[in-house]
């Protein structure tokens, strides 16, 4: 009697720790994706501050566009693109209860947005020879300059938290952290590294092509 | 035992909604070897189908910058933007099978964002023709 008592209030635990389990992974996605509105609204103003000078100052953009030329941010993009497939395969891997295809995947992931950020280095090395700086005192470009910058880097320094991100899931994931039953830490960071692509389908558009 | 198994399953069912298993349900097909994407059996994984149709549509992005402009050139590279921006939220960012809620935290400051933009469009550079 008191073995079937215990083994039913294992049961009860068993069946409500994993009601609690999905609770909490339910609540903490939706706690990220509020946090990420805060983050729509914060790139929204930058997009929107930087079309609204676009669309008055064609000439400008123009300008800058030849002198950045496209294939150096369409290879940012493509990199960028293949970096949230590596994240989803990471993903996919850990949901198959495949530690080292998480691991080879994550480890992809940071290595793709790694570079993304040293092409971008590159691209503000060139915009700033041709003349298109965060500050100057005279001409059109200045104008253009802190517009310009300033949604992109901050872009930037969204993928530089995301690489390092996922180097700590890589860390964490390399001592079993993650499993086929826990890999709600691996989903959260996707939703972080997919939206941060989103917004560079965006501002890739918005910026670099019209 | 017939009862201990009862109770077990009672509690068991208590807790794992009808939502929450067709989640985990709706997950199943990004696991697959092989998927149907926009009605098209594919020999790769749902993901890879996906990232194929982000690459292509970039690609068509570049083409289209690169020819000489016309009248549609930026509406068709926004609608473009927005195919990709649906499919990496649909498709990676799960909302296909997650709780729709979750749409409603990208597409309110969206909205207002937008407006604000076309607002902001709206104001003249120096001053109002009075």
């Amino acid at each position: 009697m008191a073995l079937m008592e215990q083994t039913q209030a294992a049961a009860h635990d068993d069946a409500h720790g994993h009601g609690h389990s999905a609770a909490r992974n339910e609540n903490l996605k939706f706690a990220w994706w509020l946090y990420l509105a805060s983050e729509v609204i914060i790139f929204t103003v930058l997009i929107a501050g930087y079309l609204v000078y676009a669309f008055n100052h064609r000439e400008v953009v123009h300008e800058v566009h030849e002198a950045a030329g496209v294939l150096l941010v369409a290879t940012n993009t493509f990199l960028l693109l293949a970096s949230s497939w590596m994240m989803v395969m990471g993903l996919r891997s850990i949901q198959m209860g495949d530690q080292k295809g998480l691991l080879t995947w994550i480890s992809a992931t940071a290595i793709f947005g790694t570079i993304f950020v040293l092409l971008q280095i590159v691209e503000y090395a060139t915009l700033s020879a041709a003349g298109v700086t965060l500050y100057h005192t005279s001409g059109e470009l200045s104008e253009f300059g802190a517009r310009f910058y300033a949604p992109t880097a901050f872009h930037g320094v969204h993928v530089i938290v995301g690489v390092l991100w996922a180097i700590y899931i890589c860390y964490k994931g390399a001592r079993g952290g993650y499993s086929k039953t826990n890999y709600i830490g691996v989903e959260i960071f996707g939703l972080y590294w997919h939206f941060v692509d989103v917004v560079w389908i965006f501002l890739f558009t918005f910026i670099y092509l019209i | 035992m017939t009862d201990m198994h009862t109770t077990a399953d009672h509690a068991h069912d208590a807790v794992h909604t009808p939502a929450a298993a067709d989640s985990h349900d709706a997950h199943a097909d990004t696991l697959l070897p092989t998927s149907r994407f926009m009605g098209i059996d594919l020999p790769v994984p749902l993901y890879t189908a996906v990232f194929g149709a982000l690459a292509l549509l970039t690609i068509i992005e570049v083409i289209l910058a690169e020819l000489p402009e016309f009248f549609l050139t930026t509406p068709l590279l926004v609608f473009l933007s927005i195919c990709k921006a649906i499919l990496v939220v649909w498709y990676y960012m799960h909302l296909r099978t997650d709780n729709k809620l979750y749409a409603l935290a990208l597409l309110i400051p969206l909205f207002i964002g937008i407006v604000g933009t076309l607002f902001l469009l709206a104001v003249p550079l120096f001053s109002y023709p009075y």
